[in-house]
């Protein structure tokens, strides 16, 4: 799909998710897609410009980094080079195909604080193309969800949750369903410490009404 | 206990395993090359012809549409490849950082068909959520080997594993405070079992 047909419901500054099955790509030279894929050169011949070491900086990397092959990068560093590329080609609109996958938790919130800073700080379109809800649901302004070659809907952030019955189901809407399969009324959360409270709360309730009885 | 093959000179043995990696490790095509002779290994870039799959398998996994389709996008083609474990004669089959880009649903229901059929899995991940799937559990960093053992027994150590920048898996981490307040008296490792305790 041509990212450039879901471009006019995006503003720069903000960070979008998208969602669906589809191939990205781009004739659009506003639009660049990192994919996080290997390269066999150096990675100061990957990058061959003359702002490397800044881009480089932004993704934490070093310059102990530059003289080595893309074979002898680990698999963060892969992807953290290739972002760097994208940085130093410096076109409005960013898309990050499916590129938090193989990394760990704290390694994707690294990322989210940089996504931030790129929309906010150099005034980026970001757009993150991936399966995985919860990634998107505490950082993206709005989900664009899409089929075949269509945006098929928009979400807003009061709206993630009616998602949940179209993509890969999050694992602690798993468990609220679960819940709500034994008919107990609880809310939709998001957060683990939240739902903590919430589950906490209702057995709380549950106990006290117990011990008035 | 049977050895299968060596990933960054650790002896990988023969039982279901999950190993956890941070992305400070090193894709090594060498190391593919060394299990591809004993086992079926499934990766990203596996190039798997949908005419391989047999339809009742493709049905069972509501990919019968998949073969109709003119063009497959990476994300079919990566379902294909996964599916490619279910009709395959090797005993072993290792999985390399894909099991996560197909939905918990299909993942649930084709690792219980792979341990019904017997095959050993070794699963190469960085989602901690995947490791309550396996039973045995190795936890590498930057190639070398940080815990291994039982799944549920290096999962209590909590503090490494957070140190290493894995979250706990959810179940367990909602569990393990629902106990610090007296809610429930354990840690849980799956959904059913905490939902049914909490509201039998």
């Amino acid at each position: 799909m041509e990212v450039a047909n879901i471009i006019g419901k995006t503003e720069p500054n903000k960070i979008y998710g998208l969602m669906g099955n589809i191939n990205l790509t781009t004739n659009n030279s506003n639009i660049g897609i990192v994919r996080g894929g290997m390269f066999s050169n150096t990675t100061k011949d990957f990058l061959n410009s003359s702002k490397s070491l800044n881009a480089l900086k932004l993704v934490m990397l070093d310059d102990s980094i530059l003289n080595k092959k893309g074979t002898e990068l680990s698999n963060g560093e892969i992807k953290a080079v290739s972002l760097a590329k994208e940085l130093i080609a410096n076109k409005e609109i960013i898309v990050l195909d499916y590129f938090e996958k193989e990394l760990n938790n704290r390694e994707k919130e690294n990322y989210k604080r940089l996504l931030k800073k790129l929309s906010q700080d150099f005034n980026k379109t970001i757009i993150i193309y991936t399966n995985d809800l919860t990634f998107l649901w505490d950082i993206c302004e709005e989900i664009i969800y899409v089929d075949k070659d269509s945006v098929i809907n928009t979400y807003q952030k009061n709206d993630y949750f009616k998602l949940v019955k179209l993509v890969d189901k999050p694992i602690i809407s798993n468990f609220i369903e679960k819940i709500r399969a034994k008919g107990i009324k609880i809310e939709d959360y998001k957060d683990i410490k939240d739902l903590l409270k919430g589950v906490y709360r209702i057995k709380e309730k549950e106990y006290n009404n117990e011990i008035s009885n | 206990m049977e050895i299968l093959f060596k990933i960054n000179n650790k002896d990988i043995p023969k039982i279901n395993t999950t190993i956890l990696h941070t992305s400070r490790s090193n894709y090594n095509v060498d190391m593919l090359e060394f299990i591809n002779n004993n086992c079926e290994v499934i990766i990203k870039t596996s190039r798997t012809d949908i005419n391989d799959i047999p339809l009742k398998i493709l049905d069972s996994y509501n990919c019968l549409e998949l073969a109709k389709k003119d063009e497959l996008t990476n994300n079919d083609e990566i379902k294909i490849n996964i599916l490619k474990s279910l009709c395959s004669e090797k005993e072993v089959i290792v999985f390399y950082d894909i099991l996560n880009y197909i939905d918990n649903e299909l993942k649930d229901k084709l690792i219980k068909e792979l341990i019904k059929q017997n095959k050993t899995i070794i699963n190469y991940t960085t989602e901690i959520e995947e490791t309550l799937y396996l039973d045995y559990l190795i936890i590498v960093h930057e190639n070398k080997v940080i815990m291994e053992g039982q799944t549920k027994e290096v999962l209590n150590e909590e503090k490494i594993i957070k140190k290493l920048g894995f979250n706990m898996p959810l179940i367990t981490e909602l569990s393990s405070g629902l106990k610090y307040y007296g809610v429930v008296n354990k840690k849980y490792y799956d959904i059913e079992s905490l939902v049914e305790d909490l509201w039998k």
